[in-house]
């Protein structure tokens, strides 16, 4: 009896470990192999040298791309879920029930569209004789380069990000129990400490949660850097690009690769870590 | 203004959403070191004027005092109304002592002062060694007791209660009941207790307040309230009351156990009725009826009583009463 159960459980988790299986684990496990591979005459050949690492991992270049991208989607996390958090607030707790499913049916259209259409648009806005340097001027101001730099990558990174980052929080602000921030009210706490002694902490899973989605997304992203930052500083994603066009240096973008999952593992362990956490 | 002045003063406290009125403009005083109980079918309206006097809702017109001090723009965090809730809403994320503390570190008591105040209340209420422990790790009357706790740590001068005995056990219903009634009268504080059950209201309140449809029924003292209702609807509503046509053709209520039950027709004023069954209660044994008009009455009779008669359903028996026991009603009835 219990083997039958036993069987039957595994016969439905079944397709979801073949996928994981076929398309996260095996592609995984060759890319680290990869990273040990050799490539003679723009050929690779399997093997298990350490050169890739080695040369990858002593070179300034790639220290600086890491930097950078671990910068540009620390902040990216940081601002979307600032700027995502009044939004969020009103969304949860200002609106009622039918308007805030229709606000959160407003904020999924943008993935309707491309992300890659959505940046070409930021391109023409953020022109130097763009319409935004344009309105500025008016007022007397700039004109300003935004475009191929860290302003234009970011926005960018938050086009990407924060509708995404509304909808989470947006979720996990309406979900308190109302009781509680009755309770807070009534046991003195003033509205401004209501907001940091109980919403806050009553939401912290969901908080974290758009944060680190945020943060990978951004970490990743290839396409704002290269269209809207310009490609310098290169981030890794533009390392990776640049190192398979260069010689076909696949193993040493492997060793890129590797290093921008191992980050986006340790970082989502520690969010998990904090969000689900105990406290002492 | 002195210790005579009632605490809390309701004058024709309207509420109203939209164009539903919640509260229908109700009077109410209440005093010091007062256990009130406000007692109504669900939508009666006593919910909504507990969170007035909390100040969780604004009222549409009227005025309520506390003190002697028009509250009715202060917001919650400014009053001293702790109020116990039904779900008792206690923090999840902050431990048993922390949920305890938070009144106090709101209302800018040091670490060290609310860590001893807190200790000592959790003392108080039987939850010394839990402090560390997380909320959801107690069982329901535990987490009762925190409630309390973090509700009185302040020292307030009066306790709001929401239906907190709700959701408990009947057996432990009962035990909360003894450490309310004890609680409030070592404290001598004024508690302000919401409820549709009976039998929660008139076991521990000095003074019942009856709502329906948004008005007071009725207030008075819960003896004065079962012996003498004032509308049907108050005879309805607190039950074990039987509703009869009155001599001079009003209607009288008459308690269930100032009846009499006889298999043969007694002098003076009775009631022919067949029996329908039988109900335990803790006090005796409730019996119902079913006159020729179809109307269900009701007697108490102790167990030797119901012995002698043995009752069949469907038997013929004869209902009557004293003349003391007849109540009349008043003829304006709340609900019509």
């Amino acid at each position: 009896m219990k083997d039958r159960t036993t069987a039957h459980a595994l016969i439905w988790r079944l397709p979801l470990l073949i996928w994981q299986g076929l398309f996260f684990v095996g592609p995984l496990l060759l890319m680290v192999a990869m990273s040990f591979w050799l490539v003679k005459n723009y050929r690779m050949t399997p093997d298990f040298i350490f050169d890739n690492w080695e040369r990858m991992l002593t070179r300034g270049y790639f220290w600086d791309a890491y930097r950078v991208t671990l910068w540009r989607a620390t902040l990216a996390a940081v601002l979307a879920s600032l700027i995502a958090f009044p939004a969020s607030f009103a969304l949860a707790f200002k609106l009622s029930e039918t308007a805030r499913r229709w606000a959160l049916f407003f904020l999924v259209v943008p993935f309707f569209t491309s992300y890659l259409v959505r940046v070409y648009a930021w391109q023409v806005l953020l022109a130097e004789s763009g319409p935004i340097n344009a309105v500025l001027g008016w007022v007397g101001l700039g004109p300003f380069t935004m475009l191929n730099s860290g302003v234009g990558a970011m926005v960018g990174y938050l086009t990407l990000v924060l509708p995404l980052v509304v909808i989470l929080q947006t979720f996990s602000l309406a979900a308190i129990d109302r009781n509680l921030i009755e309770a807070a009210w009534n046991l003195g706490a003033s509205p401004r400490r209501t907001l940091l002694r109980v919403i806050l902490p009553s939401a912290k899973v969901g908080l974290i949660v758009g944060a680190v989605f945020a943060f990978i997304l951004a970490f990743g992203d290839f396409v704002s850097p290269f269209y809207l930052g310009g490609s310098k500083p290169p981030t890794l994603s533009i390392l990776i690009i640049d190192t398979t066009k260069s010689g076909q240096q696949w193993p040493r973008a492997a060793v890129v690769a590797v290093m921008m999952i191992g980050t986006l593992f340790a970082v989502a362990f520690a969010a998990v870590g904090a969000a689900y956490g105990r406290r002492k | 203004m002195t210790d005579t002045d009632p605490l809390v003063r309701f004058d024709g406290v309207r509420k109203s959403y939209g164009d539903f009125e919640a509260v229908k403009g109700i009077d109410l005083t209440i005093g010091r070191g007062e256990f009130v109980a406000i007692m109504g079918p669900s939508g009666c309206g006593k919910t909504t004027t507990l969170r007035m006097l909390a100040g969780l809702e604004a009222p549409s017109a009227g005025d309520i005092t506390i003190g002697g001090k028009r509250m009715n723009d202060v917001p919650p965090h400014e009053r001293d109304t702790p109020l116990v809730w039904q779900s008792l809403a206690l923090f999840p994320f902050l431990n048993v002592k922390e949920n305890v503390e938070f009144g106090l570190k709101m209302r800018g008591v040091s670490d060290t002062e609310a860590h001893g105040r807190a200790m000592l209340w959790l003392e108080r209420m039987g939850l010394k060694g839990f402090e560390k422990r997380r909320v959801d790790e107690l069982s329901g009357g535990q987490r009762q007791r925190v409630a309390l706790a973090r509700s009185l740590v302040t020292e307030p001068q009066m306790l709001l209660l929401d239906e907190p005995l709700s959701a408990l056990d009947a057996h432990l219903v009962i035990r909360m009941q003894g450490v309310l009634t004890r609680l409030q009268r070592e404290l001598g504080i004024t508690f302000v207790y919401v409820t549709h059950s009976q039998s929660e209201a008139f076991a521990m309140a000095d003074r019942v307040v009856i709502m329906g449809q948004g008005e007071i029924a009725q207030v008075g003292a819960p003896r004065d309230i079962f012996r003498a209702p004032r509308t049907r609807f108050v005879a309805e509503f607190v039950g074990r009351n039987n509703i009869l046509p009155g001599a001079g053709g009003g209607e009288i209520s008459v308690a269930a156990d100032r009846m009499t039950v006889s298999d043969v027709a007694p002098g003076g004023t009775a009631i022919e009725a067949a029996f329908l069954s039988e109900e335990f209660a803790g006090t005796g044994i409730i019996c119902y009826f079913e006159d020729a008009s179809g109307r269900e009455l009701k007697a108490q009779v102790s167990e030797a009583e119901l012995e002698r008669l043995s009752l069949e359903p469907g038997a013929k028996v004869w209902l009557s009463w004293p003349d003391e026991a007849a109540h009349p009603l008043e003829p304006k009835s709340i609900d019509e």
